[in-house]
């Protein structure tokens, strides 16, 4: 059930001055994301501002990995290499434990009747090229 | 003193299959005939505007066209460019900065990209999907753009209890005004089984809970009150509109169970000085089934969770004689979906208050609401028109 094999050069994203730090924590096993020291919020993805509350506050944290599905969907029709050949899988927004902080992730080890929403999961790690890593999420 | 502002023409391009003409053609098409029905000239536009291309694309189009604008717009917020559109024109004109302005759309999107907009085809280059923030963390799960709408809908039934089958019921009504439209895409009738059983795309949504895709084209004209009396047709008053965005990317969105639109609605029927129960006919941006549904809640027709109910309660609210007949031209659903919707909403609602629907009028027609729902229920633009000025 797993996503193995190569990832195609175009769904491999480029780290930026911004988000290398999450893509060099994903290659070492670490979800890491924005904690802002003004307002205690979370946030994913990177960004110079807190999305809460608009300070400049933000230092990078190692979330703990562990998150709840707020939504998923199990796409069965995507016409796009290689998920054309992947379908159905399950995609889920994932809440973090750390406040504020919500990941879209793919969850290939997770069936499609076994989603829920409220399911407990947890951050997976796939190497896509020397410098990403996807960061999945499977059944806690 | 503000100026009160109308729409005086509107006109369909070909549809919804037109391997000959391109997206220029369409345009070009549309706004012919918007002029026509106005009973105006080309050189009577003073103002123009267009979204869904790249840069400067109303600049082209205005070249293209052969006239030489002093206003120009291009908002770009997805399928509710076009009530962001009209809502500026109608600043725009009620403040003097332009007399007579037109908004064109067209777009060959089946014929030039076929049927995979919202299953990962995107338009884009060798099948992929360019990839700023914060599509960078999203395309590479797979996520289609079904799937994002999907998501949303998941939820609104995890929270509320929605059934598929109310979902479902909105797309067999809109089949049912499709049914009287011989421009539909699709007129034969559907039953909510026969959604229920069409292949699932992205759960809970069906192949029948999504739009079709077609091509074609629009383009309405608005002008003063004033200007409006020596023209063709009854002009059709704009009485309020509003807009706002609350995410760009599914997974920003907060509360996936409500959008903009609560904050759009309100500020617009109150400028209307209308409530709900006013509205006469609804115009709604019918990407998905559930776009539908979560919009009649956040725009009061309905209460928050309730949206399932109100829509198949009474044998079905949508159709004529329900409660808010919607889409009366058979919508995205199963009329026409060229790649964006949003303008096409206010050409029927325009025929609709102008008493034009034949089949498919709502008797005494006075209020309609146009309302578009762009990108992943990102950003809503909210237009009420009316037979009246607002008194």
């Amino acid at each position: 059930m797993s996503w193995k094999g190569e990832t195609p050069k175009y769904l491999v994203p480029r780290p930026t001055l911004e988000d290398r730090e999450f893509w060099d924590g994903a290659r070492r096993g670490e979800l890491r994301i924005q904690h802002c020291t003004t307002c205690g919020q979370h946030q994913h993805y990177a960004r110079m501002l807190c999305s809460h509350c608009g300070a400049e506050t933000l230092e990078w944290v190692t979330a703990s990995g562990n998150g709840t599905i707020y939504s998923y969907t199990v796409i069965r029709k995507n016409g796009v290499p290689p998920f054309n050949e992947r379908v159905p899988f399950v995609v889920a927004s994932v809440d973090l434990d750390e406040s504020g902080a919500r990941v879209i992730a793919a969850m290939p080890d997770c069936a499609p009747d076994q989603a829920q929403i409220g399911m407990r999961v947890k951050a997976t790690f796939r190497p896509a090229s020397d410098e990403v890593a996807f960061v999945d999420f499977a059944p806690a | 003193m503000q100026r009160n502002v109308c729409v005086v023409g509107v006109g369909l391009a070909d549809g919804p299959v037109t391997p000959n003409l391109t997206s220029t053609m369409l345009e070009a098409q549309g706004f012919k005939r918007a002029l026509d029905d106005a009973g105006i000239n080309k050189n009577d536009i003073d103002g123009l505007a267009s979204a869904g291309y790249g840069g400067m694309h109303e600049v082209m189009l205005a070249e293209y066209l052969g006239i030489r604008p002093r206003w120009m717009e291009s908002t770009s917020v997805g399928g509710s460019s076009f009530e962001f559109h009209t809502m500026h024109a109608y600043r725009a004109i009620q403040n003097g900065d332009a007399e007579m302005i037109a908004i064109v759309y067209g777009n060959n999107q089946l014929s030039a990209f076929g049927r995979t907009l919202g299953t990962g085809g995107g338009g884009g280059r060798g099948g992929g999907m360019q990839m700023p923030l914060p599509m960078a963390y999203e395309f590479p799960t797979g996520l289609t753009l079904v799937g994002a709408y999907a998501m949303a809908a998941q939820r609104h039934m995890h929270e509320f209890g929605t059934k598929p089958e109310q979902l479902a019921s909105i797309a067999v009504q809109t089949r049912e005004h499709a049914s009287r439209n011989p421009n539909a895409m699709y007129r034969d009738l559907i039953t909510v089984d026969d959604v229920l059983e069409s292949n699932l795309v992205a759960d809970p949504l069906h192949k029948l809970d999504c739009c079709v895709i077609s091509d074609g084209g629009c383009a309405i004209v608005l002008t003063s009150e004033e200007r409006a009396r020596d023209l063709a047709h009854r002009p059709v008053y704009v009485r309020g509109a509003a807009g706002g965005s609350t995410h760009h990317s599914i997974n920003a969105m907060a509360d996936m169970t409500r959008t903009a639109a609560a904050l759009s609605g309100p500020k617009a029927f109150a400028e209307a000085g209308i409530t709900p129960a006013d509205v006469d006919m609804f115009a709604m941006y019918d990407s998905f089934s559930y776009t539908v549904l979560v919009v009649l809640e956040d725009l009061g027709f309905a209460p928050k969770g309730e949206g399932g109910a109100f829509v198949a309660d009474n044998g079905g609210n949508l159709r004529l004689g329900g409660a808010l007949p919607t889409n009366t031209d058979g919508g995205g659903l199963s009329c026409t979906h060229p790649g964006m919707r949003g303008l096409f909403l206010i050409c029927e609602a325009t025929r609709q208050l102008r008493g034009e629907a034949g089949d498919s009028q709502v008797a005494g027609a006075e209020i309609a609401v146009a309302h578009g729902s762009g990108g992943w229920l990102s950003t809503q633009g909210t237009v009420v028109l009316g037979t009246e000025a607002r008194s």
